[in-house]
């Protein structure tokens, strides 16, 4: 019964493939026979249903084409009857199959007769409708697939905001209180990621440890592959239980896919932890990959769960038909009842929601996709032009040919469906071979972007962009058929026959100058946007990051708090760790440094400034940054003023303080900043400044200078780190050697995030290059299909103007005058083209704005060299054929007919 | 229209059929589609986009008609149209049939068919 009732719902959807009219008139008794069809199969059971679905189907397939067809027809019929007797004839579907195999067949012996034109046409289009489909796949993959969460479209991300700062985590006292209170969640959970030590095996290791309560596993669809995920309570900071759960990969890379792992006993941080499960392959929380999960209350800055502490991250999925902007309003009437019910830790926190998929994919990658997926479209749409225009070409020659049809009875209809089905098989074609080059093309973004793109998210090339590619071949073979089928069927049949040269006319001409121009115009535009990206990049990579990036290296490690759980006990190690890595043999210098630049981390704080008072939120934000002596050295910061740290500044001595060019001038313009002091939230001591140095750049290249500040280890000792090592040589030699040193002074210390300054710096340029190649890219392909557009139609206008250019020359006009005439006719083509172009870009680079650095919108220096590359470009392509009209020899000329 | 049976010619095999269910009266559409299947011994078995797509046709080449509304049964469905053949329709389906008579005339000559056994 349900199969029955399937096959006709389907068989009622499908009606809607016939055309309205057709539609209208017998839907409702076609779906009567229908019924009463799958009702007698049904009573010879379910094979008999299936072969009637089956039938269905075909004749369906078979009969929905036709009435399109003949829709189409009746409509050009009756616009067109007096030329067309035959107009009531009853055809069979095999007559219009027939007809359709026809222009199939035509189609492609014409295609065949004309393999140059075949292949230039087909490779167009596939550049064209390849790159596109590439670039769709990733604006699918990142922007219009679901995300792999069970509820992805009601998933939000819980903000803090403070005053101006959005984006803060939140507290997680108040989450439990949101937790129990709200209305118009389903659930929330919370999220912390660190990175774990684990010890207690061979090697000590690091993993990725994910923070959570048992909720978010649940919210991010977590479901085991052996075990169990948490229970509510084992994440509660009451009830807390010791577990752990491993995630698959990591239970088949870390753990060696160990049948026995389920139910032993992990040391984390230096804390046992159970097994109580392994996750399915592939589970993916929105913050990044996880090695292990842990339950929140095990999150080892003690103090990263009190109030007043904004330490975790939180998501959370709205019931059911519940409005973004009510729940936000639910959550702020809790935010504020929290301030005044904690006014010493909760004054002026609010909170602010976030589609996940908007924090997942930033505003920046958006627009960056959007702007290469715009220039991959300028170039599909210059493609199709380029094809329109030989189409055109051929139309003209192909005159003579389609007179005699008409001649002989072909209606005009006839003759434009004739074109038009050859376009379509053309830019089938180009879409198949189009298709090689996404293939290609997608497996190199997916692998550039591998680790750019949002976490649970693959590019792939799958149905939706095969289905893309389908729709834009159709769609271009429309779009390039559609004028030289209509100008094809608007011709006049005597006119056609009595023209002698089969020359085309003035209306194929208009038509093709306008093509042209509009393929000229929309390459100056996709040119000055990739010439902006270009400059910007260029303006990027000439800042200077304010340090010597070649031969230094990185490497991060945290110290197990359990372990180093008093500031002696930690400088202890650090210092042993530098004596020794100094001591390895090609190492020049080495320190420490909290947050090693371009790596990611670092944090500011709201600075007091003995003497100037400020008001809550005016303090200047300050990037500070705890280091060991010989730091600015190492990195080759240049000292501006005062001294380095040296070992005297420990727990002993007066707080001292470094301070960045950048701050000393804002903080102090007309006198030193030595002897001055400072003072941090959280931190009563005052720090006096001994030294100023060079500003570097931390997170950013792009960055607005930071004001930035340095602190001795020695005087707030912390246990996570980075290395700064200078080598002699290639620092990655060295690194196990490095590596080693710091294990001769704890055997059970994992070190991880080993890279070169370089590396990092490169990697900090790395979006940038990519949109810029991209888009560059694709303006060189558009100003080349430009280029061939004006080349090929002053080629045809030449080769039509064969006799004129022949009278001139034995009318004694010399060779450089009849080059002067055809470049005259392209540069006039050209003049138009860069004129609207220019608008175009004015307009389009505005789009551009949020991309841009270090060169505004309208920059008239990148528009002048984009209008003169073009230009030049165009004049190349109009002196070719010039001169080939040049050497035109009268007699041959004028014999020519 | 003072159309020329002759160009009608051949017809296909639906259309040849759908004349044959209504030449005894009228017909819904899904009448003749049963009629086809029992004529045919379930040879043939039409679609619905077959079906209507060759009453289109039909009706457009004046070989049959829409036929008046007419009173029904109680029990019969709205939706149901009723089609006959037009006087047009009947001289095409007499020529089709002449047509093909010749042919298998042809076929006995040449003792390709059976002489009894006649239909």
């Amino acid at each position: 019964m349900r199969a029955t009732s399937l096959v006709e719902r389907c068989y009622r959807a499908a009606l809607a493939l016939y055309p309205t009219e057709f539609r209208a008139r017998f839907g409702a008794e076609m779906l009567e026979l229908a019924q009463h069809r799958i009702a007698s199969a049904r009573a010879s059971g379910a094979s008999a249903v299936f072969s009637e679905a089956a039938s269905l189907v075909s004749d369906v397939a078979r009969t929905a084409p036709v009435q399109w067809i003949r829709a189409a027809r009746a409509g050009r019929v009756r616009a067109a009857a007096p030329y067309i007797a035959d107009s009531t004839s009853v055809e069979s579907p095999r007559e219009n199959m027939d007809i359709i195999l026809q222009d199939l067949r035509f189609a492609a012996r014409g295609l065949l007769r004309r393999p140059a034109f075949t292949v230039v046409a087909a490779l167009t289009l596939a550049l064209g409708i390849g790159a596109t489909t590439a670039i769709f796949s990733v604006l699918d993959a990142v922007l219009i697939r679901p995300l792999p969460y069970p509820h992805a479209d009601r998933m939000v991300a819980l903000w803090g905001v403070q005053g101006t700062q959005h984006g803060n985590g939140i507290v997680y006292a108040d989450y439990v209180d949101w937790r129990a209170q709200n209305r118009t969640f389903d659930d929330m959970g919370v999220y912390r990621s660190q990175s774990v030590n684990l010890t207690g095996r061979d090697t000590p290791d690091r993993l990725i440890g994910v923070f959570v309560s048992a909720s978010f596993m649940r919210l991010i669809g977590a479901t085991p592959s052996q075990g169990r995920m948490f229970t509510d309570a084992e994440t509660e900071i009451a009830t807390k239980r010791p577990v752990a759960i491993v995630s698959y990969e990591a239970w088949q890379t870390r753990f060696g896919a160990d049948s026995s792992l389920l139910g032993k006993t992990l040391v984390l941080n230096g804390q046992p932890h159970v097994v109580v499960g392994i996750t399915r392959p592939n589970v993916q929380t929105p913050y990044g990959p996880g090695d292990v999960y842990i339950p929140i209350p095990y999150y080892p800055n003690a103090s990263g769960l009190e109030r007043g502490n904004r330490g975790v991250t939180a998501l959370g999925t709205l019931k059911a038909g519940v409005t973004f902007e009510n729940a936000q309003r639910d959550l702020q009437a809790l935010a504020k009842r929290q301030e005044d019910e904690y006014p010493a830790t909760n004054k002026g926190f609010g909170v602010e929601l976030q589609p996940i998929r908007d924090q997942l994919v930033g505003a920046s990658s958006r627009t960056s996709i959007y702007i290469v997926f715009g220039a991959v479209l300028v170039v599909l749409l210059i493609a199709c032009a380029n094809v329109a225009n030989l189409q055109l070409a051929r139309g003209a020659a192909r005159y003579r040919e389609l007179s005699v049809r008409a001649a002989l009875g072909a209606g005009r209809a006839r003759i434009a469906q004739q074109l038009l089905t050859e376009s379509i098989m053309l830019s089938m074609i180009g879409g198949v071979a189009g298709l090689g080059l996404a293939v290609a093309g997608t497996r190199y973004l997916a692998t550039v972007l591998a680790h750019r793109v949002p976490l649970g998210v693959s590019v792939t090339l799958n149905g939706s962009a095969l289905l893309f590619a389908a729709v834009i071949s159709i769609l271009s073979g429309i779009l390039f058929g559609v004028a030289p089928a209509w100008k094809a069927s608007r011709t006049n049949v005597q006119d056609m026959l009595r023209s002698r040269t089969g020359s085309a006319g003035h209306g194929h001409a208009a038509t093709r100058n306008t093509l042209v121009v509009a393929q000229l115009s929309l390459s100056l535009a996709l040119l000055s946007c990739a010439g902006l990206l270009t400059r910007s990049l260029i303006e990027l990579q000439r800042v200077q990051p304010g340090f010597d990036t070649h031969n230094l290296m990185t490497m991060q490690f945290r110290l197990p708090a359990v372990k180093y759980d008093t500031p002696d006990k930690i400088m202890a190690m650090f210092d042993q760790a530098i004596a020794e890595i100094r001591a390895v043999p090609g190492v020049e210098s080495a320190a420490l440094v909290r947050a090693f630049p371009f790596t990611g981390n670092g944090e500011s704080y709201p600075v007091a400034v003995d003497g100037k008072s400020a008001a809550p939120g005016d303090e200047p934000q300050v990037q500070v940054n705890t280091i060991t002596p010989q730091y600015f050295s190492t990195m080759g910061i240049p000292r501006i003023a005062g001294r380095d740290f040296a070992t005297s500044d420990n727990k002993d001595a007066i707080p001292a303080i470094i301070i960045n060019d950048a701050f000393a001038k804002a903080t102090w313009p007309h006198e030193s900043a030595l002897g001055k002091r400072l003072q941090f939230p959280g931190d009563d001591r005052w720090w006096t400044v001994v030294g100023v140095v060079g500003n570097t750049k931390h997170f950013a290249l792009n960055e607005p200078q930071l004001l930035q500040a340095y602190i001795p280890h020695a005087q707030r000792p912390q246990i996570f780190t980075t290395l700064a090592v200078r080598t002699a040589g290639d620092p990655l030699l060295l690194a196990k050697q490095v590596r080693d040193a710091i294990w001769r002074v704890d055997r059970d210390q994992p070190v991880w995030g080993t890279s070169t300054a370089d590396q990092l710096l490169d990697s900090a340029v790395g979006p940038s290059r990519l949109i810029v190649g991209l888009t560059s890219g694709f303006a060189i392909v558009a100003l080349l299909l430009g280029a061939l557009g004006i080349y090929g139609m002053l080629s045809y206008t030449m080769s039509q103007r064969v006799q004129e250019v022949g009278i001139r020359v034995a009318l004694g006009a010399d060779s450089r005058q009849v080059v002067g005439m055809v470049i005259r006719d392209g540069m006039r083509i050209v003049g138009l083209a860069v004129a609207i172009g220019l608008v175009a870009s004015f307009g389009a680079t505005r789009l551009l704005r949020s991309q841009l650095f270090g060169v505004g919108p309208a920059d008239v220096l990148t528009f002048s060299v984009v209008t003169v590359l073009l230009a030049a470009v165009a004049m190349l392509a109009c002196y070719l054929p010039a001169r080939r009209a040049s050497r035109v020899d009268p007699m041959i000329a004028l014999r020519s007919d | 229209m003072a159309a020329d049976p002759h160009a009608q010619l051949p017809l296909t095999a639906v259309v040849l059929h759908i004349l044959l269910a209504l030449s005894d009266g009228e017909r819904h559409g899904y009448a003749v589609a049963q009629e086809i299947e029992d004529a045919t011994a379930g040879q043939m078995r039409v679609g619905p986009g077959t079906l209507y797509g060759s009453i289109q046709r039909m009706l457009a080449a004046s070989l049959i008609e829409e036929a008046p509304r007419r009173r029904r049964p109680s029990d019969e469905d709205e939706r149901r149209r009723y089609y006959r053949m037009t006087a047009f329709g009947h001289r095409v389906l007499e020529l089709e049939l002449e047509r093909l008579a010749g042919i298998v005339r042809v076929a006995r000559g040449k003792r390709l068919l059976p002489r009894t056994g006649t239909a």
